[in-house]
């Protein structure tokens, strides 16, 4: 499954990123869809199995799980 | 919208962009300024009477535009979002010595390819700092730079901005004899009002479909090797760059396109302070996350920061003009030059103070 986590700054998507490589889930920083969002910031992609094997992190705005028509948001803290 | 469909579009926007901005000129706005972000937020502050230069004074329609393009294009896709609460007034600070650094150069990163599609080599300097800045903001997001979250807010703070434009909008039609007008100068020359709003509501409704940014656009091609962002910036210039070579090949005289340093329009030839007002520019925008363009399409979905952004640019052009900080066709000013320093100061320290640790426990 591939999952798409929206943050409120680049500093916290370095940090998810970091927690990742940490828990050695293969994630890599990249621009937000635009399919996702209109906000222009930095997201982590990453590759897991459940949803619940990513961290959570206080900076996180939201997580969606790639389909093949588009996203499904998960989970949301704005 | 899959990634390629998303080139395309920011492509064909940036190529429909480019070419508003040339008919602009060609309807009467100053040459290689069919649109400039800091120019005409400057001279929106003028016809306000925040300042006093007789000839950049103008509530440009099209800023009123791009606010209300976005505004209602958010709206319509339900993209609409109040927010804000991140560090708002380091952003009003960020805003106002953007601007510094805009009018240090003579155009936002906007007028800079609109400059270069105008053959004005000058902007190729102010490029080269615009670079050399988001490479230095980029040095302080990989530290952890942060202005940190952004918080829901209710609709009306969200509306204020597109509210606000309404209302210049109403003075403009309504009530001009309050405000102050240009006869001489850039602010006098001006396509007609209602071409204007109507530029701007397009240009407003594209940027905030492709998250069209000008310093979005390098930062991720650094960043990520990301080039869709920058291939709106290259459209712009290549669909700017045929227009005004068609434009000048129909009327010669009026010379839409010209290589070269010198007698460019709204434009001066000092190569090191083009290049470090840019370099301010640039690295105060990454900082901020966006450029003056990305600022009001933001202010416009409803995001508070960018308006306080907004507000910091309107701000740093009534300061650039009441106490000579702006350059003219002559040069830059000695006042100019030591505001841009104390700018790219602040802007080190605002980076510094800003730098985000993440809480060790135990």
């Amino acid at each position: 499954m591939i999952y798409i986590a929206t943050f409120f700054s680049h500093y916290g998507a370095m940090h998810c990123k970091k927690l990742c490589d940490t828990a050695g889930i293969s994630a890599r920083m990249m621009p937000v869809p635009r399919a996702l969002s209109s906000s222009c910031g930095t997201c982590v992609r990453m590759e897991a199995d459940r949803e619940d094997l990513l961290p959570r992190t206080e900076e996180m705005e939201q997580i969606a799980l790639e389909t093949e028509t588009g996203y499904q948001i998960l989970f949301s803290n704005f | 919208m899959n990634k390629s469909r998303e080139k395309l579009w920011i492509i064909l926007a940036g190529a429909v962009i480019g070419v508003i901005a040339s008919a602009l000129v060609l309807l009467g706005n100053p040459k290689n300024m069919g649109f400039c972000i800091a120019c005409f937020i400057r001279d929106t502050a003028g016809g306000l009477k925040l300042h006093s230069a007789g000839v950049v004074q103008y509530i440009r329609p099209e800023i009123i535009g791009i606010i209300l393009g976005s505004f209602l294009l958010s709206l319509t896709r339900k993209e609409f979002s109040p927010r804000g609460g991140s560090s708002p007034m380091t952003r009003l600070v960020l805003g106002f010595f953007v601007m510094i650094g805009c009018l240090m150069f003579l155009g936002c990163p906007f007028r800079m390819i609109l400059r270069l599609a105008g053959g004005d080599l000058n902007a190729l300097l102010g490029l080269v700092g615009f670079a050399a800045g988001i490479v230095c903001g980029i040095f302080y997001l990989k530290r952890g730079y942060s202005l940190k979250r952004t918080y829901r807010l209710p609709a009306s703070e969200g509306a204020a901005m597109p509210a606000v434009a309404v209302v210049l909008l109403i003075l403009l039609l309504a009530f001009p004899s309050l405000l102050a007008f240009s006869e001489s100068g850039p602010g006098s020359m001006r396509a007609a009002l209602w071409i204007s709003l109507l530029a701007g509501l397009i240009v407003g409704g594209l940027a905030q479909y492709t998250r069209l940014c000008m310093v979005g656009g390098i930062r991720d091609a650094i960043l990520f090797r990301e080039f869709k962002l920058l291939f709106g910036f290259i459209a712009i210039f290549a669909s700017a760059l045929i227009m005004n070579l068609v434009f000048t090949a129909v009327k010669p005289d009026a010379a839409y396109f010209s290589l070269g340093f010198e007698g460019q329009p709204v434009a001066h030839m000092d190569g090191v302070w083009n290049a470090l007002g840019m370099l301010l520019t640039g690295f105060a925008c990454v900082l901020l996350g966006g450029c003056p363009l990305r600022q009001l399409v933001l202010a416009g979905e409803g995001n508070s920061d960018s308006a306080l952004t907004v507000v910091g640019l309107l701000l740093g052009a009534a300061f650039a003009h009441n106490f000579g900080l702006a350059s003219s066709a002559a040069g830059p000013t000695d006042a100019g030059k030591i505001a841009v320093i104390i700018g790219i100061v602040v802007v080190i320290l605002i980076g510094e103070c800003n730098i985000a640790r993440n809480k060790k426990k135990g």
